[in-house]
This record gives structure tokens, C-alpha cells and sequence, in this order.
């Protein structure tokens, strides 16, 4: 179609539109695309892509390959691996890009296997020098950061969230429409959703929140947690929680922060009643700022953080979050 | 019903950060004086598998397949208390997972799981060390198989899986028939905890160890990535200001202050 090198960029959808992480996936596309003197391209899969489109024409890319069906309506790893693949096969990236979501994360090693390509997960800088580019990527719960280069092209790429400033919106909508035509094989497909069930009302996402509350052990009881909805509510504010609460129930198992559960950089973070294990660390340091209220002052987690309490949170958040609802309202 | 548990031996993610030695010569971490312990991942993993047990106490095997240059006894011992029939190492020198990627993790452990029949393989969302969350869809490519990711509860019926996915809203409910892969969530929770009797009679159950000939290979698969360097990350220097007041509640009060004055609210 073209001999141009491209990087690709795929944009997952979020009700039509694009992701919220999108515009960090493009600002890393960007920087692979500057290091490869290649071209800026995006690919979006879907039922009806057109919103989605709009959107990302006004952040300078080159080309947007769309893919269009019904079977596309929502995410399904098979179908969408099969999609992508014929995208690929028409825009011959060198190196695609997604963000590091749960959509990310299932897709991403289905097209590495497909394509039989190199994938580096979880990446968090990128770097062009000498005609190379690297990706480098925390290993170890952040003890050790490694960089890798491609050996074989395409190469693969999922970004860390909060690890690139968004890529910021051009002026004029730019960017030829690619319609990549596809036929996907219903007989190959293993696997079948047979009910997708959504939790509603369940306040801020940990994923793209700009502020997070988050408890630990030092809580002590599931009723803990409603002086920290409070909170989080006045602050809007996601929930999150170190590992004992999620394995205790006393919150959701999904509001896990930490290496072995979600990784968040959001501008604020308030532990409370979180000691800091290492695991926990690697999930939450990138934060911008950081507040620890903890009753132990020998805590782990006060040394990395900004700002800190000693004492009983049980004491201490009521009266927080009655200042917090006078200074922000 | 034979479930293959894939579980990687890791350094203990909690040790000091000074412990993750670099070796610049070899490109590789050395951990100084901490002790291998399971991946977290693929506790996660095992969990689920003896969840399916549970419910088919009779008609299921748990094996524990394990890879790598050393692979510690006692540390698989807490696999077998938990619950797991026997433990397959695949130990060789040609094995460290440090110059192995996902692509050469996966061949390998496809070549183990061949040698026998089986109906589930499990494996964590990632492994401890290099997160990078490939190898369970390394599998069932290969293997030629269907794989649900991140599932946090999956039912058997007859020949037939029900796994439910987790999504950013929820979850969802996936059907595949078997044999197939799951790649375990970390939502699955801990595992569970084994009591005196069962850490007793883990010792007696069978641990066999497999070198890379046995498994019908001579040298790894080649990687698809290259390592060009490790490096320690640079810390962020916070100086911690701490909040005090006569009584608790001032400290709140002051903090809450502190945080609007400082732009951070």
C-alpha cells in the first residue's frame, strides 16, 4: 500500500469513544515514530468506530486504519487478535503500541504469539540512540529496571498508565481513513462470552483515577472502609486497598494496589493504615504525591510519602474529611 | 480431570532493594540472601485449581509443573501441603530465567506439558519477576488450545469450562470446552493455608525432576527480545512532612490545610 515505516498505535474504545489512556499510548507512538523516522499511525477496531475516529484525528496522526464489524462490538480476545492481525498485515507496523489494560493485557501476547513477534509488557520509557530504540520496563517489583531492544520486527509494546504524558490535541482533525476489510473466522473461534455482567454505581475507576484512597491492615474491619468512602467521595476519589483487605473481604478484590494487583500513578495517593510492604510500593510510588496515615511511625510506607500522620486513623480522617468538605466546597 | 499448575520459583519479592544485585558482566540480577519462594501470581493460580478439587474431590489431579536452573524442594513443599498431588521440576543449568523470555519460557513448558495427558492447565497472570504475562497465551498457542485470561472463578462441567473474566466494569462469563488454558487472576485471592497433617503428608508426595533431554530438547528456544542492560531505578527523594497536633484530630485538620495551601487539593 505504502513502503513508509509506521508505528501503530492501537486505540481501545470506552462507549464509543476513545479510551481515557489513549492519548498516552499516542504520545509513546510518538516517540517510537521519532526514533524510527517512521509515521504516526492508529488503528480502531469496533461495531461503529466513527466517534472514536473523530477523536483521534485531532492528536496528528497520519493514518487511522479503522476495522469495522459486528463481532467487534465489544472485546473479544479471539476475534479482536484476528482483526488486528489484518490490520497489521496492511499497515506493516515496525512497532505497535497499546496501553496496558486488562484489554491490553490479553491481547497484546495474543498478537505477539500471532505474529510471532517480541513483546515487552508493561513499559514505562522509551528511548532512541544510535539508529536503536529501547523500551525499558520495571522487573523484580521495581528493584530493577531492564531494557530491551527488538530483535526481529514488528515489535510489541503495552504502556504502563500514567507512565507518558498524554500527547496533547492538535488544532486541525488530520489523518487518511484506512478501512481495513476483514472476514472473521466464527469456526476457529475456542471461546464464548455467554453473559457479561457490569457492576454500576461503583464509583472512580483505580485504572485512570487522578486520586485514590487506599486502606491496609491497620483498617481492621470491613466497616473501616466507610470512614474511607467518605473521603474518597469528597475528594473523588477511587477506593483502593493494600493485599490483606482484598484476601480478608473486606473490600472488593479488584481495588488491589500494588504489584500483584493493580499499578496506579495518580496525583494523589492517601494510604491509610497501609504499612508498605515492597509489593504494595511498586504499585503506588509513581504517585505524585503521597499521604501515609499510619499509627506506627516506624511505617515503611512514610518514606515514601510527602506527607504524613501518626496516629489513629479512626481519630484523624473524620475531622480530614470535615476540613477537606469546608476547603473544597 | 488432570489440571497442570504452572508455578515459577522467584526471589522474594519483599526483600530490600539492595538484595537485587546487578551483575553488569552477566546481565543478570543475583539475589543476595533472600530465599526463593513461589510466585504470588501462581499461588493465585493453584488456588483455583484446588477450588475445582473442592467440588470434584475424586475426580481430580493436581500436578505442579515447575521450571527452572534450581528448584528449591522445601519451597514446592507448600504447594504439595496446600493440596497439589505431585510436583514435575524441569531443572537444568540451561534454564535460568534470566536469559530466558516469555517465548522460550513457553516452548519449554509446552514440551514438558506434552509428555503427558491432560484436561486444564492454569497459570498465574504473571510471574514475580518479570511481569511479563505472556506465557499462559504462549501455551495455548502452541498447544493449540483456547485460554481465558485474568479469570478469578471457573466451574467444570462434563467437558466443559466456565471461567469468569474479569473486565474494568465487572466481569464476564466465558465458555470453552476442554482441554484448554486459564491464566488465574490475582482476584482469585491467597492461597489457602495448609494444616499440620497436610504439611506432613506433603512430604510424602511424589517430586519428579526432569532435565531439558527429558523433555525432548537440547538448548532453550532463541529469545525474540533482546536484554541490552538492568539498572537500578532512581529513587525519588520524599522528605516526609509529619503532622502533629495535641490531639489526633488536629492533625487531620492541619494536614487537610497543608494539602489545599500546597495546591495538591
Amino acid at each position: 500500500m505504502h513502503t513508509d515505516k509506521q508505528v501503530l498505535v492501537f486505540i481501545e474504545m470506552e462507549a464509543d469513544r476513545i479510551h481515557p489512556l489513549a492519548p498516552e499510548s499516542l504520545e509513546a507512538g510518538r516517540q517510537v515514530a521519532q526514533g524510527l523516522h517512521a509515521e504516526l499511525a492508529a488503528v480502531i477496531m469496533g461495531g461503529a468506530v466513527s466517534d472514536a475516529v473523530r477523536d483521534v484525528r485531532h492528536y496528528g496522526v497520519e493514518r487511522v486504519y479503522i476495522v469495522e464489524h459486528p463481532l467487534l462490538e465489544t472485546y473479544h480476545g479471539e476475534y479482536f487478535c484476528q482483526a488486528l492481525s489484518a490490520a497489521c498485515l496492511t499497515a506493516t507496523p515496525s512497532v505497535i503500541l497499546m496501553a496496558n489494560t486488562l484489554t491490553g493485557l490479553d491481547l497484546a501476547p495474543r498478537l505477539a504469539w500471532n505474529l510471532d513477534a517480541g513483546l515487552v509488557t508493561d513499559c514505562v520509557a522509551i528511548e532512541a540512540s544510535d539508529g536503536e530504540i529501547t523500551f525499558t520496563k520495571p522487573i523484580y517489583s521495581g528493584n530493577v529496571m531492564a531494557v530491551y531492544a527488538p530483535v526481529t520486527m514488528p515489535m510489541l509494546i503495552t504502556l504502563r498508565p500514567r507512565a507518558f504524558t498524554p500527547l496533547s490535541l492538535s488544532d486541525a482533525p488530520q489523518g487518511e481513513i484506512v478501512p481495513v476489510a476483514v472476514n472473521l473466522d466464527q469456526a476457529s473461534v475456542k471461546t464464548t462470552v455467554v453473559e457479561r455482567i457490569l457492576e454500576h454505581g461503583d464509583g472512580i475507576r483505580l485504572e485512570t483515577a487522578e486520586r485514590i484512597v487506599a486502606g491496609g491492615r491497620g483498617i481492621g474491619k470491613a466497616e473501616g472502609f466507610s470512614l474511607l468512602k467518605t473521603m474518597a467521595e469528597t475528594l473523588g476519589a477511587a477506593i483502593g486497598a493494600s493485599r490483606p483487605p482484598c484476601d480478608l473481604g473486606w473490600v472488593s478484590a479488584k481495588a488491589q494496589v500494588g504489584q500483584t494487583g493493580e499499578i496506579v500513578a495518580p496525583g494523589l495517593y492517601i494510604a491509610v493504615g497501609i504499612s508498605g510492604s515492597t509489593q504494595h510500593l511498586a504499585g503506588m510510588a509513581g504517585s505524585k504525591t503521597i499521604v501515609a496515615i499510619n499509627k506506627d511511625p516506624q511505617a515503611n510506607i512514610f518514606k515514601v510519602a510527602d506527607y504524613g500522620v501518626v496516629g489513629n486513623y479512626e481519630d484523624v480522617i473524620p475531622v480530614f474529611t470535615e476540613t477537606l468538605v469546608e476547603i473544597l466546597t | 480431570m488432570h489440571i497442570i499448575v504452572c508455578m515459577k520459583q522467584v526471589p522474594d519479592p519483599e526483600g530490600p532493594r539492595e538484595a537485587f544485585e546487578i551483575n553488569q558482566t552477566s546481565g543478570l540480577v543475583e539475589p543476595r540472601g533472600i530465599p526463593p519462594v513461589l510466585s504470588l501470581f501462581d499461588e493465585n493460580a493453584l488456588e483455583m485449581a484446588l477450588r475445582i478439587k473442592d467440588v470434584h474431590p475424586a475426580g481430580a489431579m493436581i500436578s505442579v509443573l515447575s521450571m527452572g536452573k534450581r528448584i528449591s524442594n522445601a519451597v514446592m513443599l507448600k504447594a504439595l501441603a496446600a493440596g497439589a498431588d505431585e510436583i514435575v521440576k524441569v531443572e537444568d543449568e540451561a534454564l535460568d530465567a534470566g536469559r530466558l523470555d516469555s517465548f522460550a519460557t513457553a516452548h519449554l513448558l509446552a514440551a514438558a506439558i506434552r509428555k503427558t495427558p491432560f484436561d486444564l492447565i492454569i497459570t498465574g497472570r504473571q510471574a514475580a519477576d518479570f511481569n511479563d504475562g505472556q506465557v499462559g497465551i504462549g501455551l495455548a498457542h502452541i498447544l493449540d488450545l483456547p485460554v481465558i485470561t485474568v479469570a478469578h472463578a471457573v466451574t467444570v462441567q462434563g467437558r466443559e469450562l466456565r471461567a469468569e473474566r474479569v473486565l474494568a466494569h465487572g466481569y464476564e462469563v466465558m465458555c470453552t470446552p476442554m482441554p484448554a488454558v486459564i491464566m488465574a487472576s490475582n482476584e482469585v485471592g491467597e492461597l489457602r493455608y495448609p494444616s499440620m497433617i497436610q504439611r506432613r503428608e506433603a512430604k510424602q508426595k511424589p517430586v519428579h525432576t526432569w532435565r531439558l533431554a527429558d523433555i525432548g530438547l537440547v538448548t532453550p528456544p532463541a529469545r525474540r527480545l533482546a536484554r541490552r542492560r538492568l539498572f537500578a531505578p532512581e529513587l525519588r527523594e520524599r522528605r516526609c512532612r509529619i503532622f502533629s497536633g495535641s490531639i489526633p484530630a488536629d492533625a487531620g485538620r492541619n494536614l487537610a490545610l497543608q494539602l489545599k495551601e500546597d495546591r495538591v487539593i
